[in-house]
């Protein structure tokens, strides 16, 4: 039973980590029509970020609250150098972040070599209660990570801004013509979603050792639990990121456990074939005109 | 401007023409050696220390006067070419230095499918190839490297993967047995689910049994996996003595923190991580942990000689790495290929390959290097363990004689 618990712990902790690269991508792709597969390396630069702050003596809670701002601005430069241009032809802009992944990859070995790259944990207390271990950094994570998108969701379903931002989703040219200002509003979806990669690098590194090719494999998870959830669905990325992490974490504690990608994966094909639109319905990003 | 242009050109061919007996004659007194590695792409960590090993031998050679073959004395040039951890492109390099560049020996690569392809084309070209490889035993056979056979030039410089994993399997239970305070008797492995993984874990499995240990589960994990939580909760639930990662270092470094923090066993062991990198990363655990290191560990070890080599290898610019110590793969060979064309008075390969296979060579890793009937070369393999409160021991550990029987 204690066996169990911790495998169902260990599917939170995955979950947690994963909704909020999940969150990001289902922001942009869903909410902007951008496919961002770089946002696994906004992650990354998130993690560098970090690491060289904590590095040169600045507290990790600081060094986090760095790398969301350092990712929010290079998401912002990005968006407005080369995204910005892509948005009416989104294939272009997919094979932009396709190339974005290995500038970017090359940078940080350029600049700090491909060595693993790790922080002392901000946390070190391990609860252990009837036989189950609770790291408490891991604790801290799934708070963060539930906060950062609980204020995403108010913001997003509860502001004006989010009911504009909505509108312009529906309809691009109508939203323009009541005034809104949806080019604007994209970029600002693209620097929130760059900042939580930012705040997921922080958390992650605080968690694993990272190395510049860490992105690559969160990026496709975080995907799979968008398409999952259902595009810009901020609930949808929740829900399915929890699935998702509880199926890692049993399949890998009961199954084969060599195949855990490949459930998670063959999950997201099996819920896009009977539910094209996702668990939980969502956007086909937007229409364009 | 033509007459410009023409007057140039004959300048040009008139220096050249010059400058040619010259260039003739360092050709004549120099012996090309090619190295074949990842020095970029996923086999970076390992592949890097190539280059580097065989650098470094290089440089002491020609420091001390060159290689004397027969009434001449010959230089070494070394030509590095970069696989990019890329199949065809260790190909292309290879197909450049045997036919271009017409080199004598080539040393390479890390990757056993690599080595395979590269010999290809080393072999017919009559190029001595040598291979730090513990997987080569299905090709180098006694048909395969008798005179005139596909293989004859081809020489294995790591030992076989049973004495390999029968050498840290036995080294590995010697150290943390005393250190754990009781008798070792169940084993788990973890082991990252790609081809060299569940090559390399089917030998270490048998070497385990072969020591008495139970393996109730090997645990395979998927590559890049960052969070072990799972496969370690699963690994716990099997109450082992003893969880071994095998077999890539970053992996297993990612995954000790994360073991230590679930209490998955009373002890483990990491391949592949030299002591070094633990004292560098500052590493510590509240219980035993061993180490191995293919051969000899650079941050603490028994053989004597492995300080002095280290020292310069690190001085002569390569990184502290997790796998530097594969340097120690290819650096002796290239003194013992110097030997060799030493002894047979003669660069012809033929002569060459007689040599090496009568000669016994003092290397770092070993006194007694040598070849056996089927090119390939045997010696210990150090282990370390780290003790819950820092002290690191090491020993080398002599490999088993014989395969055990599956």
């Amino acid at each position: 039973m204690d066996i169990l618990l911790q495998q169902i712990l260990n599917g939170l902790s995955i979950a947690s980590v994963i909704t909020l690269i999940a969150v990001g991508v289902t922001l942009i792709f869903g909410l902007t029509g951008i496919i961002n597969f770089a946002h696994g390396e906004f992650l990354m630069v998130g993690s560098i970020v970090t690491w060289l702050a904590v590095a040169n003596g600045i507290s990790f809670w600081l060094a986090i609250i760095l790398a969301m701002i350092v990712v929010a601005v290079m998401g912002f430069a990005l968006e407005r150098g080369l995204f910005r241009f892509t948005l009416e032809r989104p294939t272009n802009g997919f094979i932009v972040s396709l190339g974005l992944i290995i500038v970017l990859q090359h940078i940080v070995i350029f600049f700090w070599n491909a060595n693993q790259k790790s922080v002392p944990r901000p946390l070190n207390t391990v609860w252990e209660i009837g036989g189950v271990r609770i790291a408490s950094v891991r604790v801290m994570v799934i708070f963060v990570t539930a906060a950062v998108v609980a204020m995403t969701f108010v913001a997003i379903t509860r502001s004006r801004y989010g009911r504009a931002l909505r509108a312009s989703v529906e309809d691009r040219d109508t939203a323009a013509l009541m005034g809104i200002p949806v080019r604007r509003y994209i970029t600002g979806v693209f620097v929130l979603g760059s900042a939580l990669a930012g705040l997921g690098g922080g958390l992650l590194i605080a968690l694993f050792p990272i190395t510049p090719f860490t992105g690559g494999t969160m990026v496709m998870k975080g995907f799979a639990v968008a398409l999952i959830g259902g595009l810009g669905n901020l609930t949808g990325a929740v829900v399915a990121g929890l699935i998702l992490g509880i199926v890692e974490g049993l399949s890998a504690g009961y199954g084969f456990s060599e195949w855990t990608d490949a459930y998670s994966f063959g999950l997201m094909i099996l819920v896009l074939l009977f539910r094209p639109n996702g668990l939980f319905g969502g956007t086909s990003g937007p229409k364009m005109a | 401007m033509k007459s410009v242009l023409l007057r140039g050109a004959t300048v040009a061919l008139f220096l050249g023409a010059l400058a040619y007996p010259a260039l003739a004659e360092d050709a004549a007194d120099t012996i090309k050696i090619g190295v074949v590695a990842a020095e970029s792409g996923a086999f970076v960590s390992a592949g890097h220390t190539l280059p580097a090993g065989v650098s470094l031998a290089v440089k002491e050679i020609n420091d001390e006067g060159g290689v004397k073959v027969g009434d001449k004395t010959y230089k070494l040039e070394l030509l590095k070419r970069d696989d990019r951890t890329d199949i065809s492109t260790a190909i292309a390099a290879t197909q450049e230095l045997v036919r271009d560049e017409k080199v004598a020996a080539i040393f390479g690569s890390e990757t056993h499918d690599f080595t395979l392809a590269m010999a290809k084309i080393t072999q017919p070209a009559k190029v001595l190839h040598f291979a730090g490889n513990s997987t080569l035993a299905k090709v180098l056979t006694d048909s395969s490297v008798a005179s005139g056979g596909e293989d004859h030039y081809l020489f294995q410089t790591e030992p076989q993967e049973f004495q390999r994993s029968g050498s840290t399997a036995r080294g590995v239970l010697k150290l943390l047995e005393p250190l754990v305070g009781h008798p070792l008797k169940k084993s788990v492995l973890i082991v990252g689910n790609d081809a060299t993984g569940q090559f390399l874990s089917s030998y270490y499995l048998a070497a385990l049994k072969s020591e008495g240990q139970e393996v109730p589960d090997i645990i395979f994990y998927p590559p890049d996996t960052t969070d072990f939580s799972p496969f370690l909760t699963r690994a716990k639930s099997l109450k082992p003595d003893v969880v071994h990662f095998w077999y890539n270092g970053d992996s297993t470094l990612t995954a000790l923190p994360q073991a230590l923090e679930l209490g998955v066993a009373p002890s483990y062991f990491l391949f592949g991580v030299d002591p070094g990198i633990w004292k560098e990363q500052g590493l510590s655990a509240d219980v035993p942990v061993a180490m191995s290191c293919v051969p000899v560990c650079w941050g603490e070890s028994s053989n004597p000689k492995a300080k002095a080599y280290f020292d310069a290898y690190f001085a002569a610019g390569a990184p502290k790495g997790v796998t530097s110590s594969v340097s120690l793969l290819y650096y002796d060979y290239v003194h013992f290929l110097a030997e060799a064309w030493e002894k047979a008075g003669s660069l012809d390969p033929d002569k060459t390959v007689e040599a090496l296979k009568t000669l016994h060579h003092k290397g770092v890793v070993s006194d007694d290097l040598a070849f056996n009937a089927t090119h390939q070369v045997t010696h210990a393999t150090e282990v370390c363990a780290a003790a819950p409160g820092g002290d690191i021991t090491c020993a080398m550990q002599e490999p088993p004689a014989d395969a055990p029987k599956q």
